[in-house]
Parts: C-alpha cells; structure tokens; sequence
C-alpha cells in the first residue's frame, strides 16, 4: 500500500478545512479528488505530502508515518506538484528537471551517471528532449506544465500528487497532460492522487474518485458509482444528468443550462 | 524558434572573459591615479621598493588599503545583494530590506551622541571623536537589526513578502530615529555621521582591510557549498520542500551569511547600499542563461564597480572628493532602471 491516510484533519484557526480524511491507494492507481472551490482538495494534497502539519490522524507512505521521514526521504518516496507553481527566471526545461534530483543528489554531491540518466529519462518521458534548453517562460502552459511534471519524475518518487494540474490550460493541452499522466501510471505503476474542476475529464481519467464537499469526503469509490448516486447535482449545485457513451466508459455529465 | 536560438547565442556571445583583464587594468590605474600627483615613474618606484618616504606614505598607507578595503566591501554589498533578492524572491532586495544599513547607522548615531563624554571631555576637539570604532558599532548595529527582523518573521511565518515587509517597516523606524537624533543634538558629530551615511571609502586604512578580511573569507568558503541552496531558495516553499530541499534551514543560513556579510561592510564603509541592487541585476544580465556564472559574476562585478566608482569620485571631485555612496547611486541608477525593463 503505498499512500494511505486516516482520520486526516486540519484547521486553519478555528476552521476545519478537512476533517477526518480517509483514503487507501493501491500500487498505479489514479485517485482524483473532486469538490467545489474550498472543498478541501488542496489541503488534502498538501497534507498528504506533509507539507501542511495535521490537526488530526495520519499520513503513511509505504506503511510508515510522513512526519517520521526527512524531507529528502520523503522526497524519494513522493513527489508534490503544487497548482500553477512559478519558476524562477531565466531558467531553462533542464536546470528546473535537475532540481527534480536534490532528493537523490542532496546539498553537496555532484551529479552521477545515474542522476543525468534519470533527468534524461524524465525529459524524454514528458517529449521535452528537444525543448531541454528553452527558456521556461518562452514554452506555451502545457509545455510549462509538462517540464514541471518532469521535474517530478526526474525525483523518481513511486507517488505523485498534482493539484489541479490543468487548469488554466486549453482543452489540447489538458489532454496532452492527462494522457501522461495515465501513461505513468499504466507504464510505470506511478501511484496518483490528483485534484481536477472538470467533472468529465476526472471521471474517464480515475481509478477512483473522491467528492469533497467543505472539508468532508461525501463520496469515495469508482465514477459508475458516483454518477448514480446524485450527489454531483446536490453538491456542485447544478442540474443535469449522466448519460453513457460507450460501455467501456466513465458516464458522461452533461448540464443542463438556465437559457434552455 | 529563431527567437530563440538569437537569444542563445547574445547570451552567450556575452563576454564574460573580458571583466578580468578590465578589472586588473582597472585596480592598476586606481593606483597610479589619484589626488596627490604622483608621476608614474614615483608609484613604480614605490612598488619596485624604492621611492621616498612621501611617495611610499600616499600609495602602500593611503591608496592600496583603500582600494582594497574598496574590493572587499564591494564584494560584501553585491553578494548580500544577490543572496537577499534570491532568499526574498524580490528583485528590489538590497541589504537595506533586512534593517541592516539603517540599524548600523542608527548604532552609529547613538555611539557617537555619547562617544563625546566618555571618550572626551572637551568638545572643541571634534577629530578626538572615536572614528575608529566606526566598523565595529555598525556591524554590531547591523546584526542587530537584521537579527530583530529575522525573529519577527520567524514568530510568524518564513514567508519572503513577510520578511520583507518586516524589514521595511523596521528599517523606517530605525532610520527615523537615528534622523531625530541627528536633527537634536546639533554639534559637530553632525559631519562623521555625514560622511559615514554618505558611504565613503576616504581614508580607510590596512585596519579596515583587516577587519572586513576574516568576514570575506568566512563567507567565500561558505559560498561555494550554497550553491545548490542559491538555486532552490528561488522556488516557493511547497516547490522546494517537494524536491525535499531543508527550506527553513537553508533559508536562515544564507540569510545569516548575507547580513554578516553586508553589516561589516556597512560598519568599514557605511550604506553604499545601491551596490547590493545593481550588481546582482547586472551580474544575471551578463550571464544570460548561465546561472553558475550569476554567483562569481557578482564578486567580480562588485569589486570592479566599487574600485572604478571610487576612482571616479576621487579623480572628479578634485580636492573634495565625492564619496562613493554618491557615485554609485548617481551611476547607478540609470543602470538599474535600464535592467529593469527587462525583467517580465
């Protein structure tokens, strides 16, 4: 079991924005955390990677408690995408994948064969081999977001949290960073949890599915389920339905607009 | 994509090789040039081991430890620089964000409002005033004040706008009231603290040297293992905890090499504070894409731009030379604003 998490609580003052947060992946799973805006998603995530300290229960990683690694253990273990992170200036697709390696390299020991190996991996695996020396702030989102994606690898962790790795890019290149994401997962057996706004795009992406709804988990299990169970129109505050695509698909959720 | 690759190429077309023999050109004539007109053929005299005791007096007393306390502190101020706008985050950041120069010159201004009864009893003898103690009151002042601010954020949150803002505040209520001490007292200690304020290498002798030396040693061996921190205390926290970077840590150390490093240079010199802005700017202009070469860039640059400023005051301002505070400021800021336009 490499991630789980029990009775995971965490205030901010005297708000709860989570309480008591269960969650259980298995090996290659693709979990996707869904809920309104301060729904908890992105606490979740950051507690998950021991970032934010909890008001209650606990985080493993590999059966044994976060607050009992080191960073740079952790950082072997587990890698954490933060949303819309910002790059220093003047740093090109390669500096920021070789920071990717610290965890491994640490404060003071040079690079081996093996660290350039794993960074040359990661480019290669994110298609970045050819933009390796472009400056950052000259690549399009998507590219932004896949050399930031590769960073992560580059830290060769067996988990990878993402919040809200697509947002703010166009339908092309949320798809583009998806579809990587499933390729890590299904190739690699990368374990992920990942926060998502759109509702379809995290029901066909996920193994499992998590609905927060202020700091509560309302809902865990697979999209099929969800979708039968209403909880999308009462949470989210729309009205709509689900209809089937293929049978080898997640459900589809198709609002229902006012002006209709 | 052609762009790009022009872009490249300017960076690294930029030549980098050239600063050194400049900077050794440079350091020549600061000691060949000066007020006191001494023929070439006397200084050569004097550094071959001859020429009379005038001339010997002007250059190994007077000129050399005054360029190199010049070297040292421009090496202290850039570098500050860099690693304060690198640990901030903040473009602008210069040591005067962290408190430093303004808790030195307000140590300074009470060291010398009672320097006068302990040290003198007759106050017409204004040069008996304790000059020498200078370095020390304003490295004590300066450590202070960045220590203040350091525990005030820390009570908080680590967070670079925080400690800014922190220093900013701070700094204003330090500057005022060494400003409010000065405008009372009304006595001729008014002109040391002047010209220290001014940020002056005039009449800084071997003693500066050694003072500001164990500092830059301190801080050049310590900066060849940060170099790895430089570069990840430029992300944002949660960024560089997730590559599983000791950010706290890493954070605290190099804020502390950075205000050891700029207090002994405010103590020796006073705020010569648009060094500590301008050089870092100029240092990654220079270096395009190129980052390890942003970090001995600014040494170099930092020395070089301290040397040729105070040349310039000294041969411009004749008889009353214009100290480097003001050189460098005035020289300075239509390169600050030219870098600016650059950054996004």
């Amino acid at each position: 079991m490499p991630l789980s998490c029990s009775g995971l609580s965490v205030a901010y003052g005297p708000r709860l924005a989570l309480n008591a947060f269960d969650l259980t992946l298995g090996k290659g799973e693709i979990r996707v955390l869904i809920g309104p805006n301060g729904s908890g998603k992105s606490t979740a995530l950051h507690a998950l990677a021991g970032l934010i300290a909890p008001s209650g229960g606990e985080v493993s990683v590999g059966g044994r408690a976060v607050a009992s690694f080191s960073r740079r253990d952790l950082a072997k273990r587990l890698s954490f995408l933060p949303q819309q992170p910002a790059a220093p200036d003047e740093m090109t697709v390669e500096q920021l994948v070789r920071q990717g390696r610290f965890a491994h390299v640490g404060l003071f020991r040079s690079y081996s064969a093996r660290d350039v190996e794993a960074v040359r991996w990661a480019l290669d695996s994110t298609g970045l081999t050819g933009l390796a020396e472009r400056n950052l702030r000259e690549l399009s989102g998507g590219e932004r977001q896949r050399a930031w994606i590769s960073a992560a690898l580059a830290q060769e962790a067996e988990i990878l949290l993402l919040d809200e790795p697509t947002s703010f890019l166009d339908i092309g290149h949320q798809v583009e960073v998806l579809d990587l994401i499933c390729r890590l997962s299904r190739e690699r057996r990368v374990t992920i949890v990942m926060a998502i706004h759109d509702l379809n795009q995290a029901m066909s992406v996920c193994d499992r599915i998590s609905l927060l709804d202020k700091g509560e988990r309302v809902f865990d299990g697979v999209p099929a389920d969800l979708a039968a169970s209403g909880l999308i129109e009462r949470i989210f505050n729309v009205r709509g339905r689900f209809v089937t695509i293929a049978d080898t698909r997640a459900p589809h959720f198709d609002v229902e607009l006012a002006r209709h | 994509m052609t762009g790009l690759t022009v872009a490249a190429r300017q960076s690294l077309d930029r030549p980098i090789w050239i600063i050194l023999p400049l900077a050794l050109i440079l350091i020549v004539l600061a000691v060949f040039l000066g007020v006191a007109d001494l023929s070439p053929a006397m200084v050569l005299d004097v550094l071959t081991g001859h020429g009379s005791e005038n001339a010997r007096l002007i250059i190994t007393d007077i000129r050399i430890p005054r360029i190199a306390t010049g070297i040292l502190a421009g090496i202290h101020f850039a570098v500050a620089g860099l690693l304060l706008q690198t640990i901030t985050r903040n473009p602008l950041a210069d040591p005067s964000i962290m408190g430093i120069s303004q808790g030195a010159t307000l140590a300074v201004t009470i060291f010398l409002f009672f320097a006068v009864y302990w040290f003198d009893s007759d106050p017409h003898k204004v040069y008996q005033l304790p000059v020498a103690w200078l370095p020390a009151v304003g490295l004590f002042g300066g450590l202070a004040a960045g220590a203040v601010i350091f525990l005030l954020a820390r009570r908080h949150d680590l967070g670079p706008l925080r400690i800014t803002l922190c220093g900013i505040a701070v700094g204003a209520v330090l500057h005022a009231l060494a400003m409010g001490l000065i405008a009372g007292w009304g006595s001729a200690r008014i002109e040391i603290v002047l010209q220290w304020l001014s940020g002056s290498l005039y009449a800084r002798s071997w003693e500066h040297v050694l003072f500001l030396l164990p500092f830059t040693v301190a801080g050049l061996l310590v900066l060849p293992f940060l170099r790895r921190s430089i570069d990840l205390l430029r992300f944002e926290a949660p960024v560089a905890l997730s590559f599983g970077f000791p950010y706290r840590a890493q954070f605290t150390v190099v804020l502390m090499i950075a205000c050891g490093l700029a207090a002994s240079a405010v103590g020796v010199t006073g705020p010569i504070i648009f060094i500590g802005l301008i050089v870092p700017h100029l240092a990654r202009f220079i270096a395009g894409s190129r980052f390890n070469l942003v970090l001995p860039l600014t040494l170099l640059l930092g020395a070089v731009i301290v040397t040729a400023g105070d040349l310039i005051g000294r041969l411009a301002g004749g008889a009353e030379e214009i100290p480097i505070g003001v050189v460098s400021a005035i020289g300075g800021a239509p390169i600050l604003l030219a870098l600016l336009r650059r950054i996004r």
